[in-house]
């Protein structure tokens, strides 16, 4: 058994399914692992080297001989927060090649339903993430939203503000992985990693939104109906591990 | 009447979003929009809820009342005339900061915007027009707008309105004529179901000319009618249909920089469920009847809670009917997604949903005749009514079959929700476990999975003992007296 090791970042895992299909050693007998697991015996382990052109020809040969949603769900897929999704890529791909574009129809293929669990989670949490984000006004009126996703959303939720808050400057800060997406009003979007001390203490600035907070909570208390009070309902709906980040619940 | 106008706003907005929140609906599906350049927001289909409050319900609009005055005497409902409570209004400006605020800080996916009646219906909907108009025109608002029409609103200014909004409603508030008269003596059936009309006929005939070619309807008003009114007079509204009398429902709109559609949510209503006798079967046909003849996209129920203490309203002492409004809900998805009709789930003699199965598996158990139904082959609509089974399961069964046959573990994968589905499905031939199609049988096995739910709907905040008895269904204990009745025969 061959092992490729290779990072966390979607790209990592496009050129750690290259070299491991690339390899040669046939796919019963390569496996893709994210570096930090433990070692086996028996087995040897190969460092998966970044390369662009390499995720370039992955990426390519999805969308040409497949098709852009079976990309799309790959790529979804390697968001996720699963510490096996490179090898469950893996393993998904090998078998779409073979069943052709209608791939997602085989919810029954173990192969095709570890992928799909990874995007259905990923996907329920990314209609929690952009239900309960909520940001708050810095200086010069820019925007600050706080997450903290199990998976790496911050690219997908900052298309869906960048739709929305086309015309204003903000940044969504996922505060587990520590970067961010920093949005330019009119203009576009980038993702800054800011461990930085400089961006820290730019983060961690007192927000003067009082007034706005204030009326939102005031708003929340009294849209409930008190006769009808269900605190079991409203988590389920809204789960715990969200509030830290919501002005409502602070 | 305490009219207070030196308010400030957090006061205003705490006594208006109160007085709005017994109003169900806060949805903001039905419209997909993509955001602007030089506009703030867009909408999903799907729409999106914010936050959930105390009570569990969602909140995706700022739902307000632009005032809480009002000139009917509704016995249901807190705003009415003879209630003793603070009243105030908000301004235009007021609503459309708060608005584009929120939005802004991702709290809210767009503004619901109903009002208690300020001196007449096209006085207050002619305020509601100004303020919708400011939000989009001026601010530049892009994203939901549900807006109530009051009854006895004029023509024109509904039209006017719902080229502004993206949903409308008109409340039905109850489901028959006379209870209607009898607690609300201001509304008439008539008055409330006549601009429900209106606007579906102007979706309609804009669906038509959409299909015509998208550039024909590009046609603008005329010009006096896309002029602002100076002020806020109640004139506005009246004046308008004066000068235009015979002219088609349909006209659009066309806004300085883009096109608007006419109401592109549709429409949807609510019915206050358990304020006047109506049985479960008569709430459904009505909002059978709402779906098929006035196209409306929801009906939403609104479990009675009792705010004033009125002798023509019903006492409920274990607070608001929410395991019925909870069946009514199940039975309108049934009735909207599964292909059922309201005769198949109630009739006039069985005019109340089973308090202990869900609406499905109370028809499923009905008719077995027709279970079990086999996974493998049967069609979509087959399928559709199997307990268990949703639509989008469903859909996964008919593409997982072509390329499989499907077993119980595959119906597991798919999202089915075999604890139900298990007594009415076979997969090849063959059921889940060794089980008796027989009524009965079912029926027990189904309550005592679905008990524990339907108890929490109505106890939800309760603690109390377990018992042996009630929760495990133990029936009572044999007494000497039901020997003696055994052996003799003799009861």
């Amino acid at each position: 058994m061959t092992v490729f090791v290779c990072g966390e970042e979607a790209e990592d895992i496009w050129c750690g399914i290259y070299d491991a299909w690339m390899s040669g050693l046939g796919h019963a007998n390569v496996r893709l692992e994210p570096a930090g697991c433990d070692r086996e015996l028996f087995c040897q382990y190969q460092e998966v080297k970044r390369e662009e052109t390499k995720a370039e020809k992955v990426i390519d040969s999805i969308r040409r001989k497949l098709s852009e949603d079976i990309y799309e769900v790959a790529y979804r897929a390697a968001l996720s927060h699963d510490v096996y999704r490179a090898d469950k890529i893996y393993r998904f791909l090998i078998y779409a090649f073979v069943v052709g574009v209608k791939v997602m129809d085989h919810l029954h293929n173990p192969a095709v339903y570890e992928v799909f669990k990874l995007t259905r989670n990923l996907s329920r949490e990314y209609t929690h993430i952009i239900e309960f984000t909520r940001f708050s006004q810095m200086e010069e009126g820019v925007l600050l939203g706080r997450i903290a996703p199990e998976n790496d959303l911050t690219p997908l939720v900052a298309g869906h503000f960048a739709d929305r808050l086309s015309g204003e400057n903000w940044i969504l800060y996922d505060c587990r992985r520590k970067k961010a997406a920093v949005h330019q009003a009119n203009k576009g979007w980038v993702i800054v990693y800011m461990d930085s001390a400089e961006w820290q203490a730019r983060l961690n600035k007192k927000t003067d939104e009082e007034t706005y907070e204030g009326l939102w909570k005031t708003f929340h208390q009294a849209i409930a109906i008190m006769q009808r009070r269900n605190v079991r309902c409203q988590q389920n709906m809204l789960p715990l591990r969200f509030r830290p980040y919501m002005t409502e619940f602070q | 009447m305490l009219i207070q106008e030196e308010l400030d706003i957090q006061e205003k907005l705490r006594i208006l979003s109160d007085a709005a929140k017994y109003d169900v609906s806060c949805s903001s599906s039905g419209v997909a929009r993509k955001g602007k350049k030089g506009t703030i927001g867009n909408t999903l289909a799907a729409g999106i809820c914010h936050s959930f409050a105390a009570d569990g319900r969602c909140i995706s609009l700022l739902k307000i009342l632009f005032t809480n005055q009002c000139i009917y005497d509704c016995c249901y409902c807190i705003n009415r005339r003879s209630n003793d409570v603070v009243r105030t209004a908000f301004t235009p400006d007021e609503v459309c900061t708060l608005t584009i605020e929120f939005y802004r800080r991702n709290y809210i996916e767009g503004l619901f915007l109903s009002s208690g009646i300020l001196h007449s219906p096209d006085y207050t909907m002619g305020l509601i027009y100004q303020t919708l108009r400011r939000l989009r025109e001026q601010y530049h608002f892009n994203g939901y707008i549900h807006v109530k029409i009051i009854p006895g609103t004029d023509k024109g200014l509904i039209e006017q309105i719902g080229f502004l909004a993206d949903r409308m409603s008109v409340n039905l508030e109850l489901p028959t004529a006379e209870g209607l008269r009898k607690l609300a003596p201001g509304k008439t059936r008539e008055k409330i179901l006549m601009p429900m009309r209106q606007v579906q006929r102007g979706i309609a005939a804009q669906n038509l000319k959409a299909l015509d070619g998208p550039a024909r309807y590009e046609k603008a008003l005329p010009e006096d009618r896309r002029r602002t009114p100076s002020s806020l007079r109640h004139e506005i509204g009246m004046a308008d249909s004066a000068a235009h009398p015979g002219r088609n429902v349909w006209t659009a709109l066309q806004s300085s920089s883009h096109q608007r559609f006419f109401v592109p949510a549709g429409q949807s209503t609510q019915m206050i469920v358990g304020a006047t006798p109506e049985s479960d079967y008569h709430m459904i046909r009505v909002a059978e009847a709402l779906y098929q003849n006035y196209d409306l996209k929801r009906v939403f129920y609104s479990a009675f809670v009792r705010v004033n203490d009125d002798s023509l309203l019903p006492v409920l002492p274990g607070g608001p009917p929410l395991l019925r409004e909870h069946r009514l809900y199940q039975a309108d998805w049934l009735l909207r997604f599964y292909g059922f009709q309201a005769q198949e789930l109630l009739s006039e003699e069985r005019p109340n949903f089973n308090v202990l199965l869900d609406p499905k598996c109370d028809w499923a158990l009905r008719h077995l005749e027709r279970f079990p139904v086999e996974v493998n082959r049967a069609d979509y609509q087959t399928l559709l009514r199997v307990p268990g089974l949703g639509v989008k399961s469903a859909r996964r069964i008919l593409a997982a079959r072509k390329s499989a046959v499907l077993d119980f573990g595959d119906l597991k994968k798919l999202g089915v929700v075999l604890k139900r589905a298990m007594y009415f499905l076979t997969c090849s031939g063959k059921m889940m476990y060794p089980i008796p199609i027989e009524e009965n049988f079912i029926t027990r096995q189904l309550v005592s999975t679905e008990q524990r739910k339907t108890w929490d709907i109505e106890n939800h905040n309760s603690y109390r003992q377990l018992s042996l008895f009630d929760d495990y269904q133990v029936a009572a204990p044999v007494e000497q007296e039901d020997q003696l009745s055994a052996m003799t025969g003799v009861l």
